[in-house]
């Protein structure tokens, strides 16, 4: 089958490492990857944080970049969340049918990662390996917007040697909420360290979400810590093949 | 003299403060993981949760959609139930009309039912300001008085406070109101709960106006709904001679039996019950029965200017249960005095810059960046309010005054990314630029900027930069040439990366209401040209699938629940159960509404004396009171008294300390709705589930305060 990559703008210039780690897993399962280079952002930022107008215009990049492909996987909860649901409010708001439209198309063929693999591909064992103590944090837009399940967790609990540590308020806010994190960075990093301290008490070796986002902010919080915390996208633990054959 | 939020800071200078104190960090933990905790454990217990969510949402909306006529309607029966409605275009209108209402009684104290709405209007100071002391009776808004201090949640005021801070404040503030509080006064909230009852007792027997608002208003019927826990509020509604109660335009709801569904989703969503001990329901003035003269003051404050932004207008769907607050993970760490305004947690930041429109001021202009967006609101929200979206919505209307109005630093560097965003040329390049900063050097350096990238590092590092982008990775390895350098200038980044992040500013406000004319025909007038130029759109309620358990069963196991106390009996068999009741209690003297059975009177121990019909207070005297009821109800363990016979005036039930409930099984149905077809619209109703209780100290349920501490349910089976 082939995807295309909406790889992300942040994913993209900071945590590229994720993005590899996509390609590596779905061309590992057999599937063939494309990354349309014409991709940007899809305007979550300005989106969010009150610039409808410059997001109108990311959000008809995205749909003129994106709509041609049958199906598309991305990195990042948020930002699929801001392309399914961001983009109905705007094109309602604004009027805009033909985004409407795009919107709508888009509901059928993009994906978040983990969606991808466990709803539509099927697969919950990706022949992964990693022996650590690793938490997961459901992000809010993963919960809240792609009402996600636990597909995470499934794939999370076939990875051989991986021992997953349940933390409080698993399902409460890291904190981070884009631009709020610096407009508020005081009530943002509160958030940030009651997330990081459930973690670490609950015994973790690594932070693990479907959101770079989540992680940046909670890595940066870990390391002026100096926690003995790794964060990690779901991706990067996927891809570290334990060498035999997936189970399909 | 009253405090207000008048020279509040906005919510990133007033965060810190409040993030800083460990004590209150402690208490809004300890109180909202309570409060979640139990809102969860009942609202899995029904099945229809989200169906009746959608139903909420779609009668609301079907209110909104037709608010000038549903108004008129309910003007006209309430006024034909002997009441006077009055209507207020803003808060200066509704203070002037309330204090000349009770200036014209010649009083110069009112007892108050816990109200927003005269919180919006600030209402005590105004009445301060006439010589008229407002005394607040509910316990939290009590403690809120005491302490000079100001409320900071919808449901629970005094949320910020833990139980040795009551303590405390009862002991230092409460003589210099009245009755002091008793030496030796400990921390349980149940001794509490009692000082206050102590406190008050005097101010409700002697008060002859009252004040309060209303949950909702039931246009068909004049009937307005006033649900509370502890009693506070049956004493204002039934023992003063006028009450005045203000209420915003929005609460009006069509039929009798649209109030179903939102009497079911609001205990359980505010306090996490099943019902609220007591929901009091009455239309303008009951003969013989409560106050006798009745003012109905509607309020606009800016609702008919929400209702005309087909996004903004959803808030006013709210029915302020407060789920929204105590699941925010913001208001858990910061409590509502951050918000800088009457109301606080997400429906505040939505709301209250809507009321007072939006960029008029800094502190309301910050409200909607105060959040995350993570959605935990909309999530448990009983008429499905989409909090984030009015966020962000909000967050436009900002956004876009700031840069109608001149240079804005925010919206310069958004400027900015949208150069590197719109390309993707320019934004290989930026993050090229980007991996070849000195990266070690800037992440030292960062925590001591200004803007964005200091705010950031406050407590967190700046990611490392990756050697190369996952674009030139890509483009090296699998695709086709690395994008080639385009011209961006290299200044664009560097304001990108530096650039402070705004904070509002002020601007030019909205110009004041017209102060002239008549302020019913303008708020009816505004109502009927937005109907015709933007419909609510509004869905079909669905019909509630019914529980399938025994009803009578169901029932005597929920009444029990509420720790009061249950007996099953055969026809023949309630006297002897009452005179165990009586005997249980010591109660020396009984009171007995007339009409009530002959048959179900003890024939030894206490005489029972027929309600004399005398002033309300004076019924002070009985211990107890033996009553029949209209309906019970089943999936909340509620009676229903409607004052026909064998139950007497509304005070019969209230002020005597045990209440002794005489149930058939036949009166017993399965849910509220089914109870609301039973009863007559327009009668004054009582709906008690439980002994009068409180969740006002650190949300732990205690059982009595003002009504009855007592309750006994004998049930005919
Ligand atoms: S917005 Fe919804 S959850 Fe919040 S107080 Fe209003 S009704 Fe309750």
């Amino acid at each position: 089958m082939q995807i295309a990559l909406f790889v992300t703008c942040l994913t993209d210039a900071l945590s590229p490492s994720a993005g590899k780690a996509v390609v590596e897993v779905l061309e590992r399962l057999g599937h063939e990857v494309v990354f349309p280079e014409a991709q940007t952002c899809c305007g979550q930022m300005h989106l969010n944080s009150g610039y409808r107008r410059e997001a109108h215009a990311l959000a008809r990049r995205f749909v003129a970049v994106f709509s041609r492909f049958d199906a598309i996987v991305t990195p990042s909860a948020s930002c699929a969340g801001t392309v399914l649901e961001g983009y109905r409010n705007l094109a309602e708001d604004l009027a805009d049918g033909e985004l409407a439209a795009g919107v709508e198309h888009l509901g059928a063929t993009l994906y978040e990662f983990s969606q991808l693999l466990v709803d539509v591909l099927r697969v919950t064992d990706v022949g992964a390996a990693f022996p650590h103590r690793v938490a997961y944090h459901p992000s809010c837009h993963s919960l809240r917007v792609l009402h996600l399940r636990d597909q995470p967790l499934q794939l999370l609990a076939n990875v051989a040697g991986l021992e997953l540590v349940e933390h409080a308020d698993r399902e409460s806010c890291c904190g981070f909420g884009g631009t709020f994190s610096m407009k508020n960075a005081a009530t943002s990093t509160a958030m940030m360290q009651d997330k990081l301290q459930a973690v670490t008490e609950a015994g973790a070796e690594v932070l693990c979400s479907v959101d770079s986002s989540c992680l940046t902010h909670l890595g940066g919080g870990a390391s002026r810590e100096r926690l003995p915390l790794r964060t990690m996208h779901l991706a990067e633990i996927l891809a570290k093949s334990r060498g035999s054959a997936p189970v399909h | 003299m009253a405090r207000s939020f008048r020279d509040a800071a906005p919510f990133p200078k007033a965060a810190p403060v409040f993030l800083a104190n460990p004590q209150l960090r402690a208490n809004l933990r300890g109180a909202t993981t309570t409060i979640r905790t139990k809102r969860d454990r009942l609202v899995a217990e029904l099945a229809d949760f989200e169906s009746m969510r959608q139903q909420a949402e779609a009668i609301k909306n079907d209110a909104l959609g037709r608010l000038g006529d549903l108004l008129a309607e309910l003007e006209t029966n309430v006024q034909a139930a002997g009441g006077t409605v009055h209507f207020a275009r803003d808060a200066a209108e509704a203070r002037e009309i309330i204090v000349a209402l009770v200036a014209a009684q010649g009083v110069d104290e009112v007892v108050k039912v816990k109200s927003m709405t005269t919180a919006e209007i600030e209402l005590n100071g105004a009445l301060e300001a006439a010589g008229i002391t407002p005394v607040e009776t509910d316990l939290a808004e009590l403690i809120v008085q005491l302490g000079d201090d100001l409320p900071s949640h919808i449901v629970v005021p005094a949320i910020h406070r833990n139980r040795r801070e009551i303590r405390d404040l009862f002991l230092a503030r409460m003589g210099e109101h009245g009755l002091a509080a008793p030496d030796g006064l400990t921390d349980s909230p149940s001794e509490l709960a009692a000082a206050a009852r102590a406190h008050l007792r005097d101010r409700f027997l002697r008060a002859k106006v009252a004040i309060s608002g209303a949950n909702f208003m039931v246009a068909e019927s004049g009937t307005l709904a006033i649900v509370e826990s502890e009693g506070n509020g049956r004493m204002c509604l039934t023992l003063p001679e006028t009450l005045i109660s203000l209420v915003g335009i929005e609460k009006v709801l069509p039929t009798n039996a649209d109030l179903g569904v939102f009497l079911r989703l609001l205990a359980r969503s505010a306090t996490g019950e099943r019902m609220n001990p007591y929901t009091s329901l009455f239309s303008g003035v009951h003969p013989g029965d409560g106050p006798q003269a009745f003012h109905l003051v509607l309020l606009d404050n800016g609702r008919s200017t929400t209702l005309a932004d087909p996004v903004g207008r959803q808030a006013l769907r709210c029915i302020r249960c407060a789920a929204c607050l105590n699941v925010c993970p913001v208001y858990e760490r910061v409590g509502g005095h951050a918000y800088g305004s009457v109301y606080p947690g997400p429906i505040g930041a939505v709301l209250a810059p809507q009321l007072d429109h939006v960029v008029s001021d800094p502190v309301s202009a910050a409200l909607p960046f105060a959040s995350t967006l993570c959605g935990a609101c909309y999530a448990v929200c009983p008429v499905r309010i989409d909090i984030p979206r009015l966020l962000v919505h909000l967050r436009a209307r900002v956004v876009e005054h700031n840069q109608e109005t001149g240079p804005h630093l925010e919206a310069a560097a958004m400027a900015a990314a949208m150069v590197v965003l719109a390309s993707p040329r320019r934004l290989a390049l930026a993050e090229r630029l980007f991996s070849a900063l000195p990266g070690g050097a800037l992440r030292r350096l960062a925590p001591r900027l200004p803007g964005a990238l200091g705010a950031w590092a406050i407590a967190r590092d700046l990611p490392p930069a990756p050697a190369a982008s996952f674009r030139s990775w890509w483009s090296h390895h699998r695709g086709s040439q690395p994008a080639a350098a385009s011209q961006l200038r290299p200044t664009a980044v560097l304001g990108l990366l530096g650039a402070r992040l705004s904070r509002p500013r002020r601007a030019t406000s909205v110009p004041p209401t017209e102060r002239s004319g008549d302020a019913r025909h303008k708020i009816l007038n505004d109502l009927a040209t937005l109907r015709r130029s933007a419909p609510v759109s509004s869905g079909v309620p669905a019909p509630l699938p019914q529980p399938a358990r025994s009803a009578l069963e169901t029932f005597l196991e929920r009444v029990a629940a509420y720790d009061a106390s249950v007996t099953r009996v055969g026809p023949g068999e309630v006297a002897p159960a009452v005179q165990a009741a009586l005997a249980r209690s010591g109660a020396r003297r009984v009171l007995v509404p007339p009409g009530l059975q002959a048959a179900w009177l003890p024939t030894a121990g206490p005489t029972c004396e027929q309600d004399p019909g005398e002033p309300a207070a004076m019924l002070e005297r009985y211990d107890a009171a033996i009553t029949a009821c209209a309906v019970a109800i089943a999936e909340s363990g509620t009676v229903v008294l409607d004052g026909t016979s064998g139950q007497g005036r509304r005070a019969l039930s209230l002020l005597p300390d045990h209440l002794i409930v005489v149930v058939s099984a036949d009166q017993v149905v399965d849910d509220v709705d089914q109870a609301l077809a039973r009863l007559r619209p327009g009668t004054p109703q009582t709906w008690i589930s439980g002994p009068s209780a409180t969740s006002d100290i650190e949300l732990q349920r205690v059982q009595g305060v003002h009504g009855p501490r007592r309750l006994d349910v004998i049930a005919i089976a």
